[in-house]
């Protein structure tokens, strides 16, 4: 097993995103947070990575230093098979919360990416429609984010993701807050389109459902980046002591507490 | 769990709160010093009003009545400073020889005054020339009797032989209206004007030239008792009118029918009284509106963050909190918004009362009542909806950031509607001339007022409210495609886009609208008002006082040209207009006949259209000019003769050749309904060259100098030395705080401060603080978008299509609302104006200043909110 520190490549073709120890430290002081220590890897055309770890662990962190969304504090981050203007347009973020605009309908809302590149209104509409028959939703194109349930508002998300043809697909915890059959559907169409496109995909998830219908894993822990280069039974292993860790520094938190009180 | 709320709020909140509390405090702090400055003005009036009476009672001893016992009553009554005894006696004639001439008068009044009378009521007399004892002159007299101290005239009486007398003195009397009133008499009895011919003698020169005709005509001789009292009466001058009325009565009834008391002090507090609910009713009109959109500003302030706090409740039921708790926390909030808002107002007050209305602070019954209107506004804007919320709303509807939004009820139209029609039949209504909107009836005590006039501004106010909001609502809701047009400079592609937010976002759009809108007819309208209200001051002014500064004839009726001349030098002096003034018999009515030079003195004489009916001012002085021997005559000899235009008019004038009347025709040519210097009842107005050509006089009876509206006190103090003591000089400042009513003699200066300072900052507030709010609420959409790769000219163009939707729409809506309002309440409080305007004059300065405010706010709101979009959106994402 390869440690933080050592690039690792996931095999395949072009480099889309490369983080050579990225770091993101969050405050200054005694008081700051480190929420990913130096990271390195780096995520290929075409690739199918799950980053699993649990609640806390600097997954959405990682995710978001490689969508351009948050800025290293330390390391890099390139995009090497991207033109670094309009990252926005390659690479599609699928998030964890609520995260389509209020006063959109949801066709509105998967147009939009269109029409911030520059697409004309009537393709982007059109394009924007055909996404969401793609994942079965043309009934909701007219709903505003209030009317549709949490599942049908993640696969609008998904949907205004896939309508602007990334190449690399980005999804934080896409389905932490569906129960497990609207997590099924999500997870069904995210992947199933991101094969249509070519795109690569990598999700961050502490649900191991999820991540075992991607064929590529990674862990994170305590900000540090963990990617598989031993069994599959030594990697898993790698991660329950990783749990484990986290697990007890809260139980002893949790102690502290109480004796405090 | 209230102090943890409390403290989180303080931390979290705090900006919010000091936003609510802010609309609280300026709606507070507007009351207070508005009711301060009515409180004050009340007084005002009232010491005012006191002040321009010297003789309080002039009690009138019935026939057969002691005098002296009648003045031992009088003295004898609480309150009585002193008493003393005048005789009044009728004259059939006076005469004089000077000059080589022999001049003539009709009947007159001769006064016999005690020694000390003009010490005692010193602004009875002032003297002009010669000096304050003795036999004294009338100025008006004097030019009729072309007699000066030094002179003798002969007093007739009726059935007796004349007594001659050496004339010691000249005088004015400032107050001869109510010197020779006709007591007891009603209103519409008393003489239209003082007598003519007046002659002041000792007590003891009377005594001897009128107790002989006492016993034979005992009507043509009368004692009255100048009465002074001790004037410790209440500040309000309807109570003050009520205490001094009381005592008169009080004095009749003692006196027993032995005398009647002609009560002067009771009749200026009368006219006070009405003016004072003037006052009061200018409060209302003005200062209340203005209250009331503050109230609704906090609750715009207070709504921005509805949608928030409905997720917090929401937030908190599902941890367990009852609805109880619920409310319990938003009264907290009211309470800390009521607090500081109410003693920030209360403090705002007293320091811009001290600064700019001069009040030693705000009297307890205005802070108390304002105090209670600051709380009641902080719980109707932040615990009621609160309250609504948490008995109404579900855990689902509370976490609904943008619900569809139905279109409003047609029955808002046609509410607003019916508000707009009432409100136009309400204007139609006090458009007519006989309207008065305070009816104060002399010697009544009470007054009465045209509640249904408060309708009139009202209903416009409410159903102009309501109209904004429809049209801006059918606007955001129908006209999408209008809006993406507009937009597009602004937003470019994401025009659409934008349109479609605000259009279902229009929640706050429309209350930055409406709110705006409100606000800039509450600028506009009393911007107008005030600036009409200080115009008409100013064309009172010069009405009365004729010009800058005017000079008239004393003794010899004759102000010449050789005077014109002398003051035409004078440092400061622009022009100098000669005004001809004589006196013409019109059949039996002895009027005033202004001669005038038709070219110079619609400039000169600061003529305005308002002045004439039937055609303008420039109109009427060209008929003047085209036809010598045209003549303009008040509306009532119009009316009164059945004049028509070209009809004939023969005046009886003096002819300065011998000495004698003589009839000199004229024709009707217009009707004029005031003139620089005229009486305000009826006069005449003609070209001075006919004059002087048929009377063969050229004399000049008043100068109207034109200083260029500086320098009048200056330039009338050099004319007074230049022309001696026989000229009356009399300057614009002077006048302006002596005539008109006690209202116009307030200063509204500070007042007008004080209400355009608190519009300019409501429109300020109305626009820039609520579109903030509302853009505040925003954050998240345009944090999305920027995640989505929104450039920052993107995320601009949603923040100042926002903000010029509001400042357009806003703005035309108040602008309209504003223009109708102003008409509204001049026309309505057209009892204030005296004389009432022909138009409303508008402030362009002010406007354009509050305009510029405004759009300045507003630009500031969409520069922060765009300043704070261009934040990393994960930062702004992770706060929401």
């Amino acid at each position: 097993m390869t440690a933080n520190g050592t690039e690792t490549v996931t095999p395949g073709g072009e480099q889309l995103v490369v983080c050579t120890d990225a770091a993101r430290t969050y405050g200054t002081g005694p008081g700051a947070v480190v929420a990913v220590h130096g990271a390195s890897c780096a995520v290929t055309a075409g690739a199918g990575i799950a980053v699993v770890g649990p609640s806390g662990s600097g997954k959405s962190t990682l995710l978001h230093l490689m969508a351009g969304l948050d800025r290293p504090t330390a390391g890099r981050v390139a995009h090497p098979g991207l033109p670094e203007g309009s990252l926005p347009r390659h690479i599609g973020v699928v998030f964890q919360g609520p995260s389509l605009l209020p006063p959109l309908t949801a066709v509105e809302n998967v147009a939009l990416p269109l029409r911030i590149d520059g697409v004309a209104q009537a393709e982007a509409d059109a394009r924007a429609f055909a996404a969401l028959e793609e994942l079965g939703l043309e009934a909701l194109a007219s709903k505003l984010p209030d009317e549709l349930s949490a599942g049908q508002a993640q696969r609008v998300a998904v949907a205004r993701v896939l309508a602007r043809r990334p190449r690399l697909i980005l999804a934080d915890e896409p389905t932490g807050q569906l129960d497990r059959e609207s997590a099924g559907q999500v997870m069904g169409v995210l992947l199933a389109a991101a094969a249509t496109l070519g795109a690569a995909v990598l999700v961050s998830t502490h649900d191991m459902r999820v991540a075992d219908a991607l064929p590529t894993r990674w862990s994170m822990a305590d900000g540090r980046l963990v990617l598989p280069d031993g069994t599959a039974e030594e990697d898993r292993a790698e991660e329950d002591r990783a749990e484990e860790r986290l697990a007890g520094k809260r139980r002893a938190g949790e102690r502290q507490e109480r004796e405090a009180r | 769990m209230i102090g943890m709320w409390l403290s989180g709020l303080l931390r979290v909140r705090g900006g919010r709160l000091l936003a609510t509390a802010s609309g609280v405090m300026v709606a507070v702090a507007l009351l207070s010093l508005l009711g301060g400055f009515l409180s004050q003005t009340r007084a005002t009036m009232t010491s005012q009003s006191v002040r321009t009476v010297s003789v309080d009672w002039q009690v009138q001893v019935a026939d057969g009545a002691d005098p002296n016992a009648v003045l031992s009553t009088v003295r004898g009554l609480d309150g009585t400073k002193a008493a003393l005894p005048v005789g009044y006696a009728g004259t059939s004639g006076l005469e004089a020889r000077t000059g080589g001439t022999l001049q003539t008068t009709g009947p007159g009044s001769v006064l016999g005054l005690p020694a000390d009378y003009a010490r005692t009521f010193p602004g009875e007399i002032r003297v002009l020339a010669g000096h304050g004892q003795g036999v004294l002159l009338a100025q008006q007299t004097a030019a009729n009797l072309h007699a000066a101290p030094g002179d003798t005239i002969a007093v007739k009486r009726a059935g007796l032989p004349a007594v001659r007398l050496r004339v010691d003195g000249v005088v004015e009397l400032p107050l001869a209206d109510s010197l020779f009133q006709k007591v007891g008499a009603p209103p519409q009895s008393q003489p239209s004007a003082p007598p003519d011919n007046i002659v002041l003698l000792p007590q003891r020169t009377w005594h001897t030239v009128f107790d002989p005709l006492a016993v034979p005509r005992p009507d043509l001789v009368r004692t009255q008792i100048h009465t002074l009292r001790g004037h410790g009466l209440p500040p309000d001058p309807a109570a003050a009118y009520t205490a001094a009325t009381g005592s008169a009565h009080n004095a009749e009834v003692r006196l027993a029918g032995a005398g009647l008391v002609g009560d002067n002090l009771g009749a200026v507090l009368d006219a006070a009284r009405a003016d004072a609910l003037y006052a009061q009713l200018l409060f209302l009109f003005l200062g209340v509106p203005g209250s009331v959109l503050a109230a609704a500003l906090t609750w715009a302030v207070a709504q921005a963050g509805a949608g928030r706090r409905r997720k917090e409740q929401a937030l908190l039921r599902t941890r367990g909190a009852t609805v109880r708790q619920l409310v319990g926390l938003a009264a907290v909030e009211a309470v800390v918004v009521a607090v500081a808002g109410t003693a920030g107002g209360l403090a705002l007050a007293a320091l811009v009362g001290r600064v700019a209305l001069h009040t030693a602070g705000v009297p307890l019954s205005w802070a108390l009542a304002a105090s209670a209107v600051g709380f009641g506004v902080a719980g109707a804007t932040v615990l009621l909806p609160a309250r609504y919320d948490a008995r109404r709303a579900t855990v689902a509807s509370g976490r609904t950031a943008v619900a569809r939004r139905p279109a409003p009820h047609p029955a808002w139209w046609a509410m607003a509607a019916v508000l707009l029609a009432g409100s136009l039949a309400v204007f139609r209504a006090t458009s007519t001339t006989t309207y008065a909107l305070v009816l104060a009836p002399e010697g009544t005590a009470s007054l009465s007022v045209d509640y249904w006039a408060f309708a009139g501004p009202a209903l416009l106010w409410a159903g102009g409210a309501v109209l904004a909001w429809l049209l801006a609502d059918l606007l955001l809701r129908r006209g999408r495609p209008l809006l993406q047009r507009l937009f597009r400079p602004a937003a470019g592609a994401l025009a659409g886009t934008v349109a479609a937010g605000v259009s279902r976002q229009r929640g706050a759009v429309l209350r930055s609208v409406v709110l705006l809108a409100l606000a800039c007819a509450f600028a506009a309208s009393t911007a107008v008002f005030n600036s009409t209200y200080r115009q008409q001051a100013e064309v009172d002014a010069v009405l009365t006082n004729g010009a800058d500064v005017t000079v008239t004839t004393s003794t010899n009726g004759a102000t010449g040209t050789a005077d014109a001349a002398k003051l035409a030098g004078v440092p400061g002096v622009q022009h100098v207009e000669p005004v001809q003034h004589r006196f013409a018999y019109v059949g039996a009515d002895l009027q005033d006949l202004y001669g005038v030079q038709p070219k110079s003195i619609v400039s000169a004489g600061r003529l305005q259209d308002a002045y004439f009916s039937g055609g303008t001012a420039s109109g009427l002085m060209d008929r003047l000019a085209r036809r010598p021997d045209a003549l303009l005559v008040s509306a009532e000899t119009a009316h009164d003769f059945q004049l028509r235009p070209g009809d004939q008019v023969r005046l009886r004038l003096t002819d300065a050749r011998t000495g004698g009347p003589r009839t000199i025709p004229f024709h009707f040519a217009g009707v004029v309904k005031e003139f620089p210097t005229a009486p305000k009842d009826s006069f005449l107005v003609a070209n001075s060259s006919y004059i002087a050509r048929t009377t063969g006089s050229a004399a000049v009876g008043t100068l109207l100098v034109d200083t260029g509206g500086t320098a009048q006190q200056s330039v009338a103090a050099r004319a007074r030395t230049l022309l001696g003591p026989n000229a009356h000089v009399t300057d614009l400042p002077s006048s302006r705080t002596v005539i008109g009513s006690s209202l116009t003699a307030v200063d509204l200066a500070g007042l007008t401060r004080v209400e355009l300072g608190f519009a300019l900052v409501i429109a300020a507030a109305a626009g820039g603080l609520v579109l903030a709010l509302g853009l505040a609420e925003r954050r998240r959409t345009l944090a999305l978008a920027s995640v989505l790769g929104a450039r920052g000219r993107q995320l601009s163009g949603f923040v100042w299509s926002e903000a010029a939707l509001v400042a357009v729409a806003g703005g035309a809506c108040g602008a309209v609302l504003g223009w109708s309002l102003s008409q509204m309440l001049v026309k309505v409080l057209s009892g204030v104006f005296d004389p009432p305007p022909s138009q409303v004059a508008v402030p362009w300065a002010y406007l354009l200043a509050t305009a510029a405010v405004t759009v300045a706010a507003l630009a500031a709101a969409a520069w922060a909110a765009v300043r704070h979009a261009r934040r990393p959106p994960l930062t702004e994402l992770r706060e929401l």
